[in-house]
């Protein structure tokens, strides 16, 4: 066997440390780039499908056709994403050939980080110089108050990917205190285009929900239906109009089949919130879960059909009184090593 | 993990006591009278609240909550405490006959009353249960303090939140302890509310003793920090 006489330490070293994560070069990610976009025509060819109007929606489904696979976790299944979505973004080096550091604030360790916290407050103490001058020209402040209540800040991920470093927890709060800062000046308005870099319009909950037309039976009575559920309980209302307020349960009334006093009060919530009482039917078919998730079943059921019912403004309302979110409380696992999902065994000290 | 039917909200960090909702989750509102409020008769920071309410995600109604004009969040929190091993019915029951024997015995002293006085006596078992609650609640509070080696009772300033817990939990304990073994929960307790109302009985007396305690070590008061 041959041995390396004339070697460096360099060589010898057998148990080298890991050199963090796998940094891509240009040439490659551009080799996957040409290659998946050839696999996507591959792709459409087979399925028999035009190549030029080949989206994302039909690869997966294309994949989902082709290799079945029976496992849980979504992201362990076989999948064909844009390169660019797989392979995190990384960032170039950050020195020149002669070792020296671009960024004047590299050795911070955190020069993304740093460079825009001096930005917003540079941003910070223009907004106050631009109302010291109109203080002293006596001109009055703007007070138009911006709609905090329609945007929300990027979380802390969307700050990371911004960056592409990581925020600590402190450091992402104390950016987000700075930026309420700079908006609770009465002239933010001149940085208004930077501030919006870091704000995110939430749409209004109400839009999420589509309502759906009444139905009409036989007789001409309109009616609605609406499904239910509260811990194992399921439960499905159809709610009747020009009625007397019966309401039935598996074709029981409500007074022998709840005789609990509270379960009879969630059942009538919505209609007393809406005032409603007298002038609906109901009738309900519920299954599983004990006596107080069926209450609370067929009292979702019920506010998802009276939504037809009623005018947008009420069914916000109602939203807004709890009556139609799914209450998700369900019961906790045991774990292993204890009694129950939070009683530990008995401590016994020998 | 723990599966992706559980998996609601997890934070990296688990705390011991987590809800299942997101914290971006905002209590309901029940009361059907804050939502017949015209615009203008809303205050700045209840304006800012409506539009946070609009947009923000909200948790569905507790099943003792109720738009009705029975369910009281007083009356509801204190049978919660007056419950034994989960039997919420008969916890319920005790609390209705408690308000049922309260409303009697004012009964009784009102058509014993002379006519002058009849408008003194309260006949309201609500209102009574409330100004009693009210009067049984501690101002000032005592916590253990140690410092340097020996354990201090501190004076210090409670929460709304804990005053009414302790008036509540007085209560209890009294009602459950100090009765002959034959007496009924209900009765007790309405004896003990009525005291209460008028400002007597064992509770009122407790509280007056922690009030004395505090006074006596007022001295101490800057051992605290918070």
């Amino acid at each position: 066997t041959l041995r390396l006489i004339c070697t460096s330490t360099a060589v010898q070293r057998k148990n080298v440390g890991a050199s963090g994560p796998e940094k891509y070069t240009e040439t490659f990610i551009k080799k996957q780039i040409e290659e998946f976009n050839l696999g996507k025509r591959h792709l459409a060819n087979m399925m028999g499908e035009d190549p030029e109007t080949f989206t994302q929606e039909d690869i997966d489904r294309a994949i989902a056709y082709l290799f079945p696979s029976g496992l849980f976790d979504k992201q362990a299944r076989p999948m064909m994403k844009h390169p660019t979505e797989v392979f995190p973004e990384q960032r170039k080096i950050q020195w020149g050939e002669d070792g020296r550091p671009f960024h004047f604030l590299f050795y911070t360790g955190k020069q993304s980080y740093y460079s825009l916290m001096h930005e917003t407050y540079e941003k910070l103490l223009n907004v106050q110089k631009h109302q010291d001058q109109l203080v002293a020209q006596d001109l009055p402040l703007q007070k138009e108050k911006r709609n905090l209540a329609g945007s929300r800040w990027l979380t802390k991920i969307e700050l990371e990917e911004m960056l592409l470093e990581k925020v600590s927890d402190d450091d992402y709060s104390r950016f987000i205190q700075l930026l309420q800062k700079l908006v609770a000046l009465p002239c933010a308005d001149i940085e208004e285009k930077y501030i919006q870099k870091f704000s995110k319009e939430v749409p209004m909950q109400l839009q999420k929900v589509v309502i759906e037309p009444l139905q009409y039976d036989e007789r001409g009575v309109a009616f609605s239906t609406g499904e239910g559920q509260r811990k194992t309980a399921r439960a499905t209302a159809v709610v009747y109009d020009n009625g007397t307020g019966k309401i039935t349960v598996n074709g029981i009334d409500i007074l022998h089949y709840f005789p609990v006093l509270q379960d009879r009060e969630q059942l009538l919530f919505p209609f007393q919130f809406l005032g409603r009482i007298g002038k609906h039917d109901m009738v309900c078919t519920v299954s599983g879960g004990g006596r107080s998730a069926q209450a609370g079943a067929i009292r979702l059921a019920s506010a998802k059909a009276l939504r037809s019912f009623v005018t947008e403004k009420e069914v916000e309302f109602m939203r807004q009184a709890g009556l139609l979110t799914v209450d998700p409380r369900v019961k906790e696992r045991k774990k292993p090593g204890q009694e129950g999902p939070r009683r530990k065994f008995t401590w016994k000290k020998r | 993990g723990l599966g992706w039917r559980l998996r609601v909200w997890l934070p990296r960090i688990m705390p011991v006591r987590w809800s299942r909702y997101n914290p971006s989750y905002l209590e309901p509102e029940v009361k059907k009278e804050s939502y017949q409020k015209p615009l203008e008769a809303l205050t700045e920071e209840e304006r800012e609240q409506k539009e946070l309410k609009a947009v923000r995600p909200i948790k569905a109604a507790p099943p003792t909550l109720s738009s009705s004009v029975f369910s009281d969040p007083m009356i509801s929190k204190f049978t919660n405490m007056m419950m034994k091993s989960g039997n919420k019915v008969l916890a319920r029951s005790l609390m209705s006959q408690t308000l049922e024997a309260i409303k009697r015995k004012q009964l009784e002293k009102y058509h014993k009353a002379p006519e002058n006085e009849k408008e003194t006596i309260e006949c309201n078992p609500y209102i009574i249960f409330h100004q009693a609650l009210k009067n049984c609640q501690p101002i000032i509070g005592l916590s253990n303090i140690t410092k340097g080696g020996k354990t201090y009772q501190v004076p210090v300033p409670l929460t709304d939140n804990r005053k009414r817990f302790l008036a509540m939990k007085w209560m209890i304990t009294e009602c459950r302890e100090n009765k002959h073994r034959r007496t009924m929960m209900p009765e007790k307790l309405s004896q003990e509310l009525l005291l209460a109302f008028n400002n007597e009985g064992p509770v009122i007396k407790k509280k007056h003793v922690l009030h004395k305690m505090a006074e006596a070590n007022r001295a101490y008061a800057h051992f605290r920090w918070w």
